[in-house]
């Protein structure tokens, strides 16, 4: 098995997770609606503990230890999409980002739970229950608000014309993308992409919004790379603020 | 969280002497034996109203608290304490949410109490008035003032509404791993390095004097507190707590090598009791007022909070929707 | 409004408002009262309220509050108002005993029951009924359910009413096991305040 490509999915993947939880505990405590602001919280923190768990596989990998990976690199080393590093904006584009991703992420783990590695497998299983909520949430939100007011659902169309562009470079192809799919790690973005525009596709069908087309639809890639918006560093900056106070110590 | 500093200041209402004589009777009867209180009781006037004071200032004092915390949530040092900052502020709105549930039983719809929050008309615990300059002022409330009000919490959990005590019994399973990732925290800054040693010996004589305050001043004795204790709404003395916790964590501060910044602070091992410089009850008079130097911010955070959600609560609203008064 | 709270900061909002803030009558929803299951083959119990637009965000929104930090295999809500409640009874006595028990037995409504069996707890799932109306439930219930212990208040809601979580959506209750940062036996520092008194002493 390749184990860099391995290495270069799960890096990929543990970035999401960690700097969309990042971004969603922006939102605890101001929330639009107390029980709204509970859920959301619970699940950055789900995010969160998720890349933490991807972070320790790669340790099992010969990677330096998930404080050190997390807290330690800069910007062009990490591999997440530039979807989930922009800014929160309002709460609209905050969910409908939380749509797309989840929605992405769900269909992610449901096809790893079947990877060559078994650690990855087994991590992935575990896993679909708390994503499955997520998705649960976000179809619930997007159903709604998505066929509620003029308002909302303006405000829905906008944010989801201005994410889609963004959402598709969750499936750029990494360099080493037929390694990982042919040593079984994983059944790779292309096949990943496809069920994603089709679940998309259902629950904005029940809505007022229109889904542009896809294939006609430039996708914003680089993050994979390395390349990432002038809005990663100064997140990073300040997660690792307190710790670059005494990087030595023990906090 | 909550503190105490819970003011019984009169309220206007039924004079006890107006109310049903046998009723009252009765409800004290259940109250002395040991009873629950529940919503569709009948209860005092002066009964209904101080429990939805305050239940109400526990519940602000809950959402508001997430602020301080919430300032460094982003910033916390490795994945440990991330997550731990993560749940432990997500638990604060929580349990913000279990409080006001209680209190709607008692017949005030939320709408009026996040109303009454935000133009500044309800009282929320006072410690929320300051700021939270660094990772050590966070790690100090994560720690201490969590203790202050799980000290005041313990005691509410004894009183006689059954709504307020069923919810307070959820809050403080949860905070058991509150005050253990604080002091956690503080133990790692108070022993670490010596950035981390000064940050936190900065932080303590920063909030020692509020801390000070959080459980109010002496009480007044009055037939009004009396009525409240023997109605199991008051459960103990602002002074007892206070003692109480003096007793518990002043050592423990101690132990890691910090100062109080009260050259009084001492036991006096006759008395049992703690003697310290006599706070300044004029600053917390002020600050509980509004002069603090964070008021103005913590209600315009909820206020641009609130105000930043309305669309998505006007998009969701059921036109047909009705106010019905929660049940337990 | 310069804040210390970067957060705050990046909403870039004002701090001053020249009005009080309004709020319409309805702004926080109608209420939801909330049954959790703890574990499997145990009774569905009352916990509390969730304020919700409708059923479904109802489900979304009890699931995370009333299962962060316990385990939970079922969660069931049903609005406020679709709660109908009896009276209480006093002093060890049973309330059915104090009804006039008239309703409708026949009618084939299914309906569930849940009892209060002392004060300060919470109302527990004891089954289901099936009746022309509440009253009718009721008068079911008095013979099917009325044993044991005095009951003290029963509530009855029509299973129609009622709205759960799909079981095809089960796994929801799966989380992953290794949240130790929740338990606060992952807090201990005896051995830190240890070493720093030794250090100190030296």
């Amino acid at each position: 098995m390749n184990v860099e490509a391995l290495k270069d999915l799960l890096y990929k993947i543990a970035d999401d997770q960690l700097i969309l939880g990042h971004r969603n505990s922006e939102w605890t405590g101001l929330g639009p609606l107390l029980e709204e602001d509970i859920a959301f919280s619970s699940m950055a923190q789900d995010k969160v503990g998720q890349s933490y768990a991807f972070y320790q596989l790669l340790e099992q990998l010969g990677e330096q230890k998930p404080d050190t990976i997390a807290f330690h690199r800069s910007a062009e080393n990490f591999k997440n999409c530039q979807l989930v590093e922009l800014p929160n904006q309002e709460y609209d584009f905050s969910l409908i980002r939380h749509f797309l991703f989840d929605k992405a992420e769900l269909l992610r783990f449901e096809l790893l739970s079947q990877s060559s590695y078994e650690p990855l497998a087994l991590l992935s299983k575990k896993l679909l229950g708390e994503v499955r909520y997520h998705v649960m949430h976000a179809d619930a939100f997007i159903k709604q608000l998505g066929s509620a007011t003029e308002e909302s659902i303006l405000r829905l169309q906008t944010s989801l014309n201005e994410a889609l562009p963004y959402a598709l470079g969750i499936f750029e192809p990494s360099d080493l993308e037929m390694d990982i799919i042919n040593d079984g790690i994983f059944a790779g973005e292309e096949a990943l992409k496809e069920r994603w525009i089709e679940t998309v596709f259902t629950t904005i069908s029940k809505t007022e919004l229109n889904l542009a087309d896809i294939d006609s639809i430039t996708p914003i890639y680089g993050g994979r790379r390395g390349i990432h918006t002038e809005h990663l560093q100064p997140l990073l900056n300040e997660m690792t603020e307190v710790l670059n106070l005494d990087p030595s110590a023990e906090w | 969280m909550y503190g105490g500093g819970n003011v019984f200041e009169t309220i206007k209402s039924v004079e006890i002497a107006d109310e049903d004589p046998i009723k009252l009777y009765e409800f004290e009867e259940r109250i002395d034996r040991g009873e629950k209180i529940e919503p569709r009781d009948w209860m005092p006037d002066l009964y209904r109203k101080q429990l939805i004071r305050m239940i109400e200032q526990h519940a602000h004092s809950e959402i508001i608290g997430a602020l301080p915390e919430g300032t460094w949530i982003t910033r916390a040092p490795g994945f440990r304490r991330k997550m731990a900052l993560m749940a432990k502020v997500q638990d604060e709105v929580g349990h913000a949410q279990l409080l006001y549930s209680a209190a709607e039983t008692l017949g005030k719809p939320r709408e009026q109490m996040i109303i009454d929050l935000i133009n500044g008309k309800s009282k929320y615990s006072n410690i929320f008035n300051y700021p939270a300059f660094t990772w050590a002022d966070c790690s100090f409330i994560s720690w201490l003032v969590d203790a202050g009000a799980i000290v005041n919490q313990l005691a509410n959990a004894k009183g006689s509404y059954g709504p307020y005590c069923r919810a307070l019994e959820r809050i403080c399973a949860e905070e058991s791993f509150h005050l253990k990732y604080g002091h956690h925290c503080v133990i790692h800054l108070a022993t670490g390095s010596p950035i981390q040693r000064k940050m936190m010996q900065e932080a303590v004589n920063r909030w020692w004097p509020p801390m000070m305050h959080f459980f109010g001043p002496a009480d007044k004795i009055s037939i009004h507190s009396e009525t409240l204790m023997r109605w199991k709404v008051k459960m103990a003395s602002n002074d007892a707590m206070r003692q109480q916790f003096l007793d518990m964590y002043v050592p423990k501060i101690w132990e890691l090598g910090l100062t109080i910044p009260d050259p009084k602070m001492k036991k006096n091992e006759e008395t049992g009791k703690w003697e310290y410089t006599e706070p300044d009850w004029e600053e917390f008079k002020r600050v509980i007022n509004g002069d603090g130097p964070c008021n103005k911010e913590r209600l315009a955070v909820r206020r641009i909070a609130e105000e930043r959600g309305a669309w998505v609560r006007r998009a969701l609203l059921n036109k047909k929707a009705e106010y019905v008064q929660p049940l337990a | 409004m310069e804040s210390l709270d970067p957060r705050i900061n990046r909403l870039k909002s004002k701090a001053e408002w020249d009005e009080e803030i309004q709020k319409s009558a309805m702004d926080q929803f109608e209420t939801y009262e909330v049954f959790i299951q703890i574990r499997e083959n145990r009774p569905y119990e009352h916990v509390g309220i969730m304020h919700a637009p409708n059923e479904e965000m109802a489900l979304i929104f009890g699931k995370e509050q009333y299962s962060r930090r316990y385990t939970c295999t079922g969660i069931f809500v049903v609005r406020t108002d679709h709660v109908k409640i009896t009276a209480f009874s006093e002093n060890e006595e049973n309330i059915y005993e104090h009804m006039d028990l008239n309703g409708i037995q026949d009618g084939g409504e299914s309906f569930e029951i849940f009892h209060l069996k002392k004060r300060g707890k919470q109302h527990i799932h004891v089954g289901k009924v099936e009746a022309g109306d509440y009253e009718g439930a009721l008068s079911v219930s008095a013979n099917l359910y009325n044993i044991g212990t005095p009951v003290y208040n029963v509530w009855v809601v029509k299973t129609s009413d009622i709205l759960s979580i799909p079981p095809e959506d089960k796994m929801i209750w799966d989380t992953l096991p290794e949240k130790k940062f929740r338990d606060a036996m992952a807090y201990k520092a005896g051995d830190k305040i240890k070493e720093f008194k030794e250090r100190n002493q030296k």
